[in-house]
This record gives C-alpha cells, structure tokens and sequence, in this order.
C-alpha cells in the first residue's frame, strides 16, 4: 500500500472511532465517564453550596435519613450560561433552601454525586417558571 | 499564585457570567481558531505527501501568515479559558502535554514553511514531496491531532 493509500485508510478509520462515541444530541460531551446512566438515584434535603459557573455548575445540598444520617449531595450541571436561560440566577437556589433531585449517579465509589438530575421544589414543582427554555433535566453540557 | 489569577475580575467574569458573550463565545472562538491553525496545516502537510499535485508547495505559502492569526486568537482565547479555572487546569498533566505538542507541533509548522520557501518559483512541483518534507507532514498531523486529543481529554483527566 502507497502512502496515500495508508492515508486513506488511517482517515476513515478515525472517523469510525468517532462515530462509535456519538452522544446524545443534547449533551454537549458525554457524561457517561463520570456517571451510570442505566441508573437513578434521588435525594432530598437543603441547598448548602451553589456554585453558578461556565463550563459547569455544581449544587451541594444535605439530606439526612431516618437516623439522621447526613450525606452531602453533589449534582453536575450545565454552564452559567444555560442555567439562566432557564430562569436560574446565582440567587436562585440560596443555601437551606428545601429540593428534591432524581438524576444518574456518580461512578466514583463511596461518593455521593448525581448529574443529568430533575431538580425541583420538594412537592415537585418547578423551582422558577418562565425561562427562556423549559427547566426539565440539567445536563452537565 | 493560581489562586490569585482565578480570583481577577476578568478570570471571574469568564467563569461566572451568563452571558453567550462570555465563555460560550470564547470556548467557540477558540474552536474556530483551531480549525483554521490546524486546518491550514493539514492542507500543507496533505500536499507534502502527494495531495493536489498540481499546486506548488510555494503558492501554499500565504497559509502561514492565516496560521500566525489564528494561532493569536488561540492563544488569546486560551490564555482566558486557562485564568477562569487556573488552579484545577494547572494540576492537570494532560495540559501540559497539550502544551507540550503545540509547541513542537509549531517548530513543525516554522520547519515546513522553511522547506517550502527555500523551494525555487520554477521549481518542479514533486520538488517539495520530498522525503523530509513528507516526513515532517506525518509528524506534524499527528502531533496536531495529539493536541486537539489532550485538549479535549483536559475535560475528562
């Protein structure tokens, strides 16, 4: 094979590579890495941290269980800039605010993160209407 | 020190402002800027190995001044992209790696030019194909996909 040839073939095999790990259209780059979408897992408790913030934005909230366990949550979620189209603003999610949260949970053992989550008021309403696009799953894009 | 970068107004205003102006359009500007340095590179190195025969290495020569422009906006950019979150991307080995490849990728770049403009005008057109100029074509296509591969994996490592 000439080298052109070589050039050819090496072309569409990256390609093909690429291909293979298309991700859902909606997700700027895959989460799948970091988080197991065959799975769901939820929580609820209070906002302790929101950090609103490109390229991703984290919340931190504190649930606690029958015993009074606390566990400290850490959701994934998109940029700054997208957040707002929601309707979302720095001020939006204030620290003891009550949430509710269902998302894909972490893969790192023993840690309590979640991304892609439906975050909402505990009765499971919205937590802001009116954005410019509807609040629905946060996907870290 | 990082800490210190990360906490200035601009460094802050990238990474917390909502606006589309904001990082949405320097992370976009930074792709195009990319696109257009790597993508003018790929067309000299393409004719160094045998593509487009017909046009001589020389007339690609403007190229380099388009690469100059848009490896400015890159560097522009990044510079911005880095300072938004400089203590977690200045942990990061794969950012140095990515650092690492644009840097000889550039001697690269500096190297081919250099070839292609010691050619003379009347020169044949297969002149340029010559052994070290295709070599250095491979070294510098892989280098340049290297990089693209270290940057994107700085969002993963």
């Amino acid at each position: 094979m000439n080298l052109r040839r070589w050039i050819e073939v090496g072309s569409v095999a990256v390609i093909g590579m690429v291909g293979l790990t298309a991700v859902p259209a909606i997700a700027h780059h895959s989460a799948a890495p970091f988080y197991d979408a065959t799975k769901k897992v939820s929580a609820q408790g209070s906002v302790t941290r929101f950090l609103f913030k490109n390229p991703h934005s984290f919340l931190y909230f504190e649930s606690s269980d029958d015993k009074g366990q606390k566990t400290e949550w850490q959701i994934e979620l998109g940029p700054a800039a997208s957040l707002t189209r929601t309707g979302w603003t720095p001020e939006t999610l204030k620290p003891g605010t009550a949430i509710k949260a269902e998302g894909q949970p972490s893969r790192a053992e023993g840690s309590h993160g979640m991304c892609c989550a439906k975050i909402t008021k505990p009765d499971g309403s919205p937590i802001v209407a009116g954005g410019r696009v509807t609040e629905e799953q946060q996907p870290p894009r | 020190m990082m800490a210190w970068i990360e906490s200035t107004g601009l460094a802050t205003w990238v990474r917390e402002s909502p606006s589309l102006w904001a990082y949405p359009t320097i992370l976009t500007l930074h792709t195009v800027g990319l696109g257009i340095v790597v993508g003018a590179s790929a067309v000299v190195d393409f004719r160094l190995l045998g593509f487009a025969r017909r046009v001589k290495p020389i007339d690609l020569s403007p190229l380099f001044g388009l690469m100059v422009w848009a490896f400015l906006l890159n560097a522009t950019t990044g510079v911005l992209l880095f300072i938004a979150d400089a203590t977690t991307k200045s942990r990061q080995p794969v950012f140095y790696v990515k650092l690492s490849l644009i840097f000889v990728a550039l001697w690269c770049t500096f190297a081919t030019r250099r070839i292609i403009r010691e050619e003379t005008p009347d020169a044949s057109p297969a002149s340029a194909s010559s052994p070290n100029g295709a070599r250095l074509a491979v070294v510098s296509l892989l280098l340049w996909a290297g990089a693209i591969t270290a940057g994107r994996l700085m969002a993963y490592m």
